[in-house]
């Protein structure tokens, strides 16, 4: 070790960092020309207005290769076109066991594979806020209901589905696993996986009104498919959490994005897009959300609504309360940056009773 | 190497320098093991304090303290029958920060040989005496000398949240580097939460924890194994022991007086004057002196102890100035204000307030560790002298998370209770109070609402009031402004750490003043 000497030891140090530094500096340059040009020209109204669900890729990514048409007027079915015109845009079943109810209600909607393709990476979001209680307590979405998200979307023939949320109250793991999610995730074939900080990347909202511009999970953003998965409950600032407001897990400023909740929401649905959105209303904690813990707050509806249009599931969501689509500052703003609708009256619902 | 019998010999005294080194990494590593799964959700409690529990000294200090017997404190048993037996082969082959004053000797800056006085050696028998003096005051504020206290506590607050730092920079910096990223996300799933926290660990003060043991590590500099030579009170416990123990190093008449055995002795106990005799309560059985004799001269054999006393040993005068020292100091502590009248912001661990925390804590950071959200700070201001570097809830640092207990299952002497998770989430740590002169809800005419939210008490602490108020502009706005319900409030804290208010928060979590906060004995 002695023909090791200080002098080569620096030598090497210093060339192997500057390679590091170099290759930073490369790729950082590259990095920052698109995000200054995109805010330069960031208008509140760009064309950007896809409807959800429609089978596009989830994130806006630079890339050539997945920048197909924004503007599909309708979900265009992949799997069957022919028979996309009678089918509902929205399901809401009713008075099963959870897992029925998520496979009837997707089978109603055209099956998993109108929204997942056979290779894709698909990301579950379900609502895992806090670590404290049980499924039975309505703060964290119904594993059942996530389980069978995973199953179907693996039968649909995914690469790979991945599960995640950010807790605020507790850690990721003990979150997981106190909800009951991990062990029906891993029973269906999927992976949890712990949201790790470094992987919270800048990213531009380009049809933002309020907010441009967040730290949104690069995971969440790269994925052929995002599946949110929100529980149905009390809010105290947005009324109630549903779709929208539980896309806020996969950003890192949370307290930055209640200013103005109900814009930002929407802001933020305009750029992760999910492709299908389930809504638990198995349990809805009616009270004292969204950390929930008392069982008198809790009401037992066995309820799943299922759609491709995010503002359409979290309105329809909302008459479960007993409130309009319209009560919900998130929902309106959806609504109007045409993110999805909210007009339930207009609206191709299918309600189906899943035998108990 | 030839015996007298003029057989090769395959085990020469080396091989014992290298068997004790191997058993000092192993110690090492398995300290450092621990101390990595301590976290909460790492391994059990019982399993990951053990290297706590022992320590004779912190055990000793505990139980004339608190003048309770604890049954996992006889762990500590252990040590104190391997120093009758062998001597302090703790400080030579187990202590994990002795091994780390070997492995980092400092030498090569300075190669003079030391010239210290042996008088000096009475210093940490004075450390001691006064801290056990002060035990039976029960006041436990020395033990912040114990070399495993100092250690864990680097390690929790200074080093492992400045390596964490460390990887999250490269992780960061690696990830812009396209086709780096599923490798960057492969390592982190690897270290992360296993080894290192998601949400960064971030402590106060940390230039001072590390500067503790930085200093400790430059006493190297005067002299090898300064800490275990001239100050460390747990050497000094193992010490006295020593003189008692059944194996003790002995110079036989073969000895050619070459000096060699002096210059190889890491604590420098070898004296020249005494026909290179050493005193057992200074030899940490390291074994590095039989390695390096030329003549076969020093030999371990087993007999009836025959204690010898030093000039710089304990006497009668050490004895009553640790007493005096040890009363003036209670004294002092006690005419403190801080004792009868708490800092407004020293939040303890739940259940440790009324639990007499001071009395109990040997200031280990255990519970430091524990804490999932590193809410679990020790003191520097808040409990004054006394009470430094006992575990202060921060929260602004991070909360009591409603679904943990790990700090009262970690702590080896329940000086922090082992509270069940539900008896824990109704113990009162503390209120919060709103300032409403920077919530955002009064200061701008906003809606917030986060402390609300993250409430976690079920029928929620904090309670939303719509009110109609005017704007700066004159326009009436309706605000949803947050009200603490005081009898719901448990002082979790984790209003006070998401408060989206810059810098000091808009509420803050005091010390329940409904209660005594001192407890006389």
């Amino acid at each position: 070790m002695t023909d090791y000497s200080r002098r080569k030891f620096l030598y090497r140090a210093a060339a192997s960092l500057g390679a590091l530094t170099g290759g930073w500096l490369l790729t950082g340059c590259g990095k920052e020309e698109t995000p200054t040009q995109i805010a330069a020209t960031a208008t509140p109204h760009p064309t950007a207005t896809l409807p959800l669900g429609a089978k596009e890729p989830a994130s806006v990514t630079p890339l050539p290769a997945s920048a197909t048409p924004a503007a599909t007027p309708a979900p265009s079915a992949a799997a069957s076109p022919a028979s996309s015109l009678s089918r509902p845009e929205l399901v809401v079943a009713r008075g099963g066991d959870p897992e029925e109810m998520v496979r009837q209600a997707l089978t109603a909607l055209g099956g998993m594979e109108r929204f997942v393709t056979r290779g894709d990476d698909v990301i579950v979001k379900p609502n895992i806020c806090v670590a404290y209680h049980t499924y039975e307590y309505a703060a964290t979405t119904n594993p059942w209901v996530v389980g069978a998200l995973v199953r179907l979307a693996l039968e649909a023939g995914a690469r790979r589905v991945r599960v995640m949320d950010y807790p605020f109250g507790g850690s990721a793991e003990q979150a997981y696993v106190k909800s009951g999610i991990e062990e029906q995730v891993k029973k269906a074939g999927g992976q949890m996986e712990v949201m790790t900080k470094f992987k919270f990347v800048d990213a531009d909202i380009p049809a933002g009104v309020d907010l441009q511009r967040c730290k949104i999970y690069d995971d969440v953003l790269k994925a052929d498919v995002v599946i949110d998965v929100p529980i149905a409950k009390h809010h105290g600032l947005a009324r109630l959490t549903l779709g929208m407001k539980n896309l806020m897990g996969v950003i890192y400023d949370r307290p930055a994005m209640h200013r103005n909740l109900g814009q930002r929401l929407a802001d933020l649905s305009s750029r992760v897009q999910p492709t299908l959105t389930v809504v638990d209303a198995v349990r809805m904690l009616m009270n004292h959300g969204p950390t929930g813990g008392n069982l008198d707050d809790v009401k037992q509806v066995d309820t799943v609504i299922a759609s491709g249009d995010l503002v359409a599931a979290d309105s329809f969501a909302a008459t479960l309360f007993d409130l309009h689509p319209e009560d919900l500052a998130y929902v309106k703003a959806g609504a109007s940056m045409g993110l999805g609708r909210s007009d339930l009256d207009a609206l191709k619902i299918e309600e189906i009773t899943v035998g108990g | 190497m030839v015996d007298k019998e003029g057989h090769r010999r395959w085990w020469k005294p080396v091989h014992w320098v290298k068997v004790r080194r191997f058993v000092q990494a192993i110690a090492l590593l398995a300290f450092i093991v621990l101390f990595v799964w301590s976290r909460r959700g790492g391994w059990p409690a019982g399993v990951v304090n053990a290297p706590m529990r022992l320590d004779p000294l912190a055990m000793l200090g505990h139980l004339l303290a608190s003048r309770t017997f604890l049954a996992g404190s006889a762990l500590a048993l252990i040590i104190v029958g391997l120093t009758l037996l062998l001597g302090r082969v703790w400080c030579g082959w187990l202590c994990p920060l002795g091994t780390l004053l070997d492995w980092i000797p400092l030498r090569k800056w300075d190669n003079r040989q030391p010239e210290i006085s042996s008088k000096w050696r009475s210093t940490k028998y004075g450390l001691l005496l006064t801290l056990l003096t002060a035990a039976v005051f029960t006041n436990l504020t020395l033990l912040v000398f114990d070399p495993l206290t100092i250690l864990f506590r680097t390690l929790s607050t200074a080093l492992w949240p400045a390596v964490d730092q460390i990887v999250t920079g490269a992780e960061t910096m690696l990830y812009g580097i396209p086709f780096l990223q599923s490798a960057v996300g492969a390592f982190d799933r690897l270290v992360r939460p296993v080894a290192l926290p998601i949400e960064p660990a971030l402590y106060r003060y940390t230039f001072l924890y590390a500067g503790v043991f930085l200093g400790v590590l430059a006493l190297n500099l005067v002299a090898p194994r300064f800490w275990c030579r001239y100050l460390c009170p747990l050497g000094a416990l193992l010490g006295l022991l020593s003189k008692f123990s059944l194996v003790q190093r002995t110079v036989t008449d073969r000895c050619t007086q070459c000096n060699v055995c002096a210059r190889a002795c890491p604590t420098g106990t070898i004296d020249r004057q005494k026909d290179y005799a050493s005193d057992p309560g200074e030899c940490t059985m390291c074994l590095e002196c039989l390695a390096a004799c030329p003549a076969d001269a020093i030999s371990f054999p087993v007999r009836i102890p025959r204690p010898d006393w030093n000039a710089y040993d304990p006497n009668r005068r050490h004895l009553l100035a640790s007493l005096g020292a040890s009363l003036a100091g209670v004294g002092l502590f006690q005419s403190n204000l801080l004792s009868s009248r708490d800092h407004s912001h020293l939040i303890r661990p739940p259940g440790a307030r009324e639990n007499g925390l001071l009395h109990k804590c040997i200031r280990c950071g255990e519970c430091n560790r524990a804490c999932p959200t590193s809410a679990i700070q020790p003191a520097v201001v808040e409990a004054g002298l006394e009470g430094l570097w006992t575990p202060v809830l921060v929260p602004r640092a991070g909360y009591c998370d409603y679904s943990c207990n790990a700090c009262g299952q970690v702590c080896p002497v329940q000086a922090i209770p082992p509270l069940s998770l539900d008896e824990k989430r109704e113990r009162v740590i503390g209120k919060a109070y709103i300032d409403e002169n920077r919530c955002i809800a009064w200061a701008d005419a906003t809606d917030c609402i986060v402390c609300e939210e993250m409430c976690p008490v079920p029928e929620k602490a904090i309670v939303l009031e719509e009110v109609e108020v005017p704007t700066s502009d004159g326009e009436l706005v309706t605000v949803q402004r947050p009200r603490v319900v005081r009898e719901r409030c448990i002082g979790c804290g984790i209003c006070e750490y998401k408060c989206p208010v810059n810098g000091e928060a808009a509420i803050r979590v005091f010390v329940p003043s409904d209660e005594c906060g001192v407890e006389w004995f």
